[in-house]
């Protein structure tokens, strides 16, 4: 049993990552004690947050319905003032790098769309294939049952056709556990068009309970509110997990900021120490340590915890951890439509184009993954109809026009891991007086010429085909929230942080798992990939700490 | 299922059964074992002889009590394990008598004082489904120990020589064929009675009071006469079949529990014809009214909603806070699905929150258990699911007693019975499993080891514990 | 008389007494308005509105029309909401939209479906 103060395993970070490694540790018979730096907030409040938030603050503000503790700071972009008080970003594409994820227990899933897309063989070999890039130390083979059981752990829905399931080119060895979500009408319309243009929009395999309940959480009813929050709980989210790991006799402490990884004898980490909100430190043992506070927080915490045997920081040998950060650059279009497209029914993502993704080009420039916004665009349409100064039935017959023939169209490139874009301290400190995260961001040449020469020709053309009469085009590349590289994965450690199992090459008790360690970012949506490299690892841990 | 040396009779009786079947004997044994079959799921013996996840009857369903686990019987084809050695003069003594092959009472967490009802047609019947077409498991479940007393199963034959009716159903000439085939499956196979009639200070079922509502473990099998305000009386007979058969009937009630495990194993299997003789049947139940009821529970609350004064009340906060109102905890909880004003879904998958017979009745158990432990039920190849709100450790939205309780009233103020209140210690009984009967403590205290006739009563209390405390992991 | 929709009293006393916060002179302008529409026999917004000057008294009444659309009388990142789940901005669409977090229908019961434009739903 663990205690406050030691565990077995002693896991940094209550997100996805963390939830799959503390269930699969405790099923192996194995303590654990979870450490969350922001607080534990029940569901219906995040739900009541929302629809108590301004409606300009409720589409494209997702973290606005989960306000920071002054001792778990995160990005919050309510206003432009605000969006600069916690990352320090900078390069060429800073914008493209401000990050919206969330420091409470439960993690970033609070308000993810669900989307969890695997990789492709070829995603997995750019070096390679293309030149560019790096490899992973391992194959799709050895991914793939990993795949599977994170689709099992969360709970994923997808189709049974195989001519619908991404990659085509790969085997799966077990059907998901749930059937497809049905598209609504604005989903069908976009995936005639794209058809027609030789764009192949799949059903998203998404983890969302799809007509049945699941692990208890039930089926989806399409709240169409899966960012900022799903409120049933019938999209996965890691805070759907935090009961599960305490019935099964994990801890879980909320609001203790774990701000340093602490090395002893033969460089082997001993313990970590957490910050209480009353600024008192704490200090925690166990026999291994995971940290999975995402791929900013965990390069910033390894960075924090410089001593003399570690003078870059915790494994940090290679000097790789904070480089090669990664996220798909994402350019949008709003497009105004002869005919009424209708979102807003069914989940506000639920299906993509992923044959863009793939190809010989990539040895040039990126690969991107097209999709369409499914949210319902009635408080937009309202607001602009409303700016008119129309009243009467000619505001509604405008609202209506507005929201149905109007549509966010997406293109998300795929990132290269690049030694430039980095991850370093800033000389700002936080409330607790903890260095802020710094970024320098370059989304490079590789996507600057595919968004050129490749993505918004195409992007163009898919929106004549939807019918557009207007094509508005974001004015930069704009984040996707997937944080990646950090803590990249390769065998040789000279030149990664993690090995094939994402622990670290320095410290043989300690595991960086999650979207960090990821090699190649690819276009598509980075969790189902975070969440099998998270089991991958917990096999990793319990051999090692029940065989040694 | 200890006993033993019975093996060469078994075989003897299986040897003349194969030598018997020539073609035409084929065909009319695969009849009575279709009918057999279709007995077995009308008296619902797989909804405790079938454990979540294992083979068909195989037993080991654990019924997780105050005084022990009480865990179900191998019942398959199996000759070691199971009934494949009984007689059907055995097989006959346990299901009408409650009396095992080697001698031991059953305790009554087996219906038999309704399955006393069965025709010997039918005992036979479902004697050869049971010792032929279930395939054997050979495996035995874990055996029952209750501490003393209640390990003394002798005991119950004085329970039994007070309580059990041994008459099979007798046909009343007076009424139509389809009313007695209704009556035979009520009081029989479907054992409505095991739940829905009051039991008496040594429990058993109070014959006057029939089907006037009792409680189960930590739900509540309500009034079903045919009293229109109390019971059922409202109600049609194509709403009752149509109930029976979905568990779900729009603006008066919805299947939970064990009636929700009722219809998805048994009544949605049933013949139209059958569901029709048990609705008539039912309806013609004498109606017994409580004074205490003004109203009918489905006709109880209206559309409303507190929104339009609290939106936005609250702010947005990074904290639970203590204590918070009814109103947040419902439209933080309840709204996603049942809508604003509780008018639930427009295609009636959410049931509306007023004119629902579970916010409705005076006796807000109904309501408690289904915040705490949800619905789970798949009728016609459909779920009808919702979650709970922690009944359960890994309930993704739990809610403590304090909680459930200014929920409940809130539920019960604006869409229920407006004159009922909960209290916190109710909803802990509920979360405890539902409340204990008075025998329960007289057997804590010790008294009891020497009346032992009425110790075995808290068997029935056991049972009735039963559902909430297996079921969930059922579901999952 | 500015918006032909079924209205809830409570928001709309929350709604006048936050507006009239913000402006002073609301009770004035409203008094000013429905002068406009006896003078029109006025008996939906169309039939007087093209007759309000420019200037505070058109746009106090599309201030209040935006806050009954809307349910806010501010767009400032704190405002206070009056109505989320009865602003009219859902109520055009709502026979195809949703009204974000809350449930369309059943499990998986929505469909590819849509009908025109021109249904307008009542409300």
């Amino acid at each position: 049993m663990a205690s406050d103060s030691s565990a077995d395993v002693v896991i940094v970070g209550t997100g996805v990552v963390g939830c799959l490694v503390a269930e699969r540790a405790l099923d192996a018979g194995l303590s654990v004690l979870m450490l969350e730096a922001g607080p534990r907030v029940d569901r219906w409040r995040i739900v009541e947050n929302y629809r108590n938030l301004p409606p300009s603050m409720r589409l494209f503000h997702w973290d606005a319905p989960y306000p920071p503790k002054p001792w778990a700071p995160h990005l919050e972009t309510r206003v432009a003032k605000e969006s600069e008080q916690y990352l320090q970003l900078e390069g060429p594409n800073a914008r493209a790098y401000l990050q919206g994820y969330v420091r409470y227990a439960g993690g970033a899933t609070w308000h993810w769309a669900g989307i969890c897309w695997r990789l492709t063989p070829e995603d997995m070999r750019l070096k390679s294939l293309y030149g560019v890039g790096r490899d992973w130390p391992f194959g799709h083979d050895v991914l793939e049952p990993y795949y599977t059981a994170a689709e099992y752990a969360i709970g994923v829905c997808g189709p049974s056709d195989p001519a619908l399931q991404w990659p085509p080119n790969a085997e799966r060895s077990k059907p998901y556990p749930m059937g497809p979500i049905p598209f609504g009408p604005g989903e069908t319309r976009l995936t005639e068009a794209a058809a027609r243009i030789g764009m192949m929009n799949l059903p998203a395999p998404q983890a969302r309970n799809s007509g049945v309940s699941y692990h208890g959480r039930p089926p989806c009813c399409g709240n169409n509110n899966c960012f900022p929050v799903c409120p049933i709980a019938a999209k996965y989210d890691a805070a759907t997990a935090l009961p599960k790991i305490e019935a099964k006799g994990g801890k879980i402490l909320a609001n203790a900021v774990v701000y340093r990884v602490e090395t002893g004898e033969k460089n082997a980490v001993e313990a970590v120490h957490y910050f209480d909100p009353n600024k008192v430190s704490h200090r925690v043992t166990a026999k291994l340590f995971v940290i999975a506070c995402n791929g900013i927080e965990t390069p910033k915490l390894l960075l924090l915890s410089k001593d003399d045997r570690n003078s870059n920081g915790v494994a940090n040998s290679s000097d790789q951890v904070g480089r090669n950060m990664m996220d798909q650059p994402k350019l949008f279009a709003e497009v105004e439509l002869a005919e009424p497209l209708w979102t807003g029914v069914g989940p506000v993502q639920s299906s993509s184009i992923l044959n863009t993704t793939q190809g010989e080009f990539r040895n040039r420039y990126a690969g991107a993954m097209f999709r369409m916004e499914n949210f319902a665009r009635s408080p937009l349409g309202s607001a602009a109809a409303l700016k008119k100064g129309l009243v009467g039935k000619a505001l509604d017959t405008e609202i209506r026009r507005l929201s149905a023939c109007t549509a966010r169209l997406t293109v998300e490139h795929e990132p290269l891991p690049l030694p430039i874009n980095r991850l370093t301290l800033s000389s700002k400190t936080d409330w607790l007086g903890i260095n802020k995260p710094n970024i320098y961001y370059d989304v490079s040449d590789y996507v600057r010429r595919s968004a050129k020469e490749y993505t918004v020709p195409r992007l163009q053309q898919l929106a004549s085909e939807l019918g557009a009469t207007s094509f508005q085009l974001s004015p930069e590349f704009l984040n996707s929230d997937h944080i990646m590289g950090g803590c990249i994965m390769g065998s040789e450690a000279a030149t990664a942080v993690v090995d094939a199992d994402c622990r670290a090459h320095d410290h043989q008790n300690l595991f960086l798992p999650g979207g960090g360690a990821m090699p190649s970012g690819t276009a598509s949506n980075s969790t189902l990939t975070m969440a099998a490299l998270a089991l991958k690892a917990a096999d990793a841990i319990t051999a090692q700490l029940k065989h040694g | 299922m200890g006993s033993s040396g019975h093996r060469l009779g078994a075989l003897l009786i299986g040897f003349a059964g194969f030598l018997a079947a020539d073609t035409s004997h084929a065909a009319d044994t695969a009849a009575v074992i279709d009918r057999g079959a279709y007995l077995a799921t009308a008296a619902d013996c797989g909804a405790c002889h079938t454990a979540p996840g294992r083979e068909p009857f195989a037993g080991g369903l654990p019924i997780s009590t105050p005084l022990g686990t009480i865990y179900s019987t191998n019942i398959t084809a199996s000759g070691e394990f199971g009934v494949g050695r009984y007689t059907e003069e055995q097989f006959s003594r346990a299901l009408r008598r409650g009396v095992r092959r080697d001698g031991a009472n059953l305790y009554p967490a087996m219906p038999y004082t309704s399955y006393a009802k069965f025709t010997e047609d039918d005992v036979h019947a479902l004697f050869v489904y049971f010792t032929q077409a279930v395939k054997a498991v050979d495996h035995s479940a874990p055996k029952t120990e209750l501490p003393f007393p209640m390990n003394i199963r002798l005991s119950m034959i004085g329970w039994n020589l007070l309580f059990l009716n041994s008459a099979a159903f007798v046909p009343d000439p007076n009424q139509s064929a389809e009313w007695n085939r209704g009556a035979y499956l009520v009081q029989g196979a479907a054992h409505c009675s095991t739940c829905h009639t009051p039991r008496g200070f040594l429990m058993q079922e109070q014959t006057s009071r029939a089907l006037s509502g009792a409680s189960v473990g930590p739900w509540y099998a309500p009034n079903i006469t045919s009293d229109p305000t109390s019971g059922i009386g409202s109600w049609t007979k194509d709403d009752l079949v149509a109930y029976l058969r979905t568990g779900h009937l729009s603006g008066m009630a919805q299947a939970a529990g064990s009636m929700g495990e009722a219809v998805e194993h048994s009544f949605q299997h049933l013949t139209a014809s059958d569901l029709e003789a048990t609705a008539v049947y039912i309806k013609s139940v004498p109606a017994i009214h409580d004074p205490s009821d003004e109203a009918s529970r489905f006709t109880a609350g209206r559309q409303s909603s507190e929104l339009a004064t609290l939106r936005g009340r609250d702010g947005v906060k990074s904290d639970n806070g203590a204590d918070p109102a009814g109103a947040l905890l419902f439209a933080g909880n309840c709204v996603s699905c049942h809508s604003a004003e509780g008018q639930g879904s427009k295609d009636g998958y959410y049931p509306s929150l007023f004119h629902n017979s579970a916010t409705g009745a005076k006796n807000a158990t109904n309501l408690i258990a289904a915040i705490l432990y949800g619905v789970n039920r798949v009728t016609m190849g459909k779920q009808a699911f919702m979650p709970g709100f922690g009944g359960q450790p890994t309930d993704a939205n739990p809610l403590n007693d304090r909680e459930i309780m200014a929920l409940g009233n809130y539920v019960l103020t604006h869409y229920g019975a407006g004159g009922t209140a909960i209290t916190e210690q109710q909803v802990a009984e509920v979360r405890s499993g539902g409340p204990s009967s008075p025998l329960l403590m007289l057997a804590r205290g010790g008294i009891a080891a020497a009346a032992v006739v009425l110790l075995l009563g808290i068997a029935f209390v056991l049972f009735r514990r039963r559902k909430i405390v297996s079921r969930p992991a059922a579901a999952s | 008389m500015l918006i032909p929709h079924r209205l809830n009293a409570e928001i709309g006393k929350r709604i006048g007494s936050a507006m009239s916060q913000l402006n002073p002179s609301l009770s004035d302008h409203v008094a000013g308005l429905l002068a406009i529409a006896k003078q029109k026999n006025a008996k939906i917004v169309e039939d007087f509105f093209p007759d309000v000057p420019d200037g505070p008294l058109k746009q106090t009444a599309l201030a209040i029309i935006s806050a009954w659309y809307l349910g806010v009388v501010s767009d400032a990142p704190d405002a206070e909401v009056f109505a989320f789940e009865y602003a009219l901005m859902y109520q055009p669409t709502r026979d195809v939209m949703t009204i974000p977090s809350y449930a369309i229908s059943g499990p998986n019961g929505w469909s590819s479906n849509a009908p025109p434009l021109s249904d307008m739903p009542e409300f």
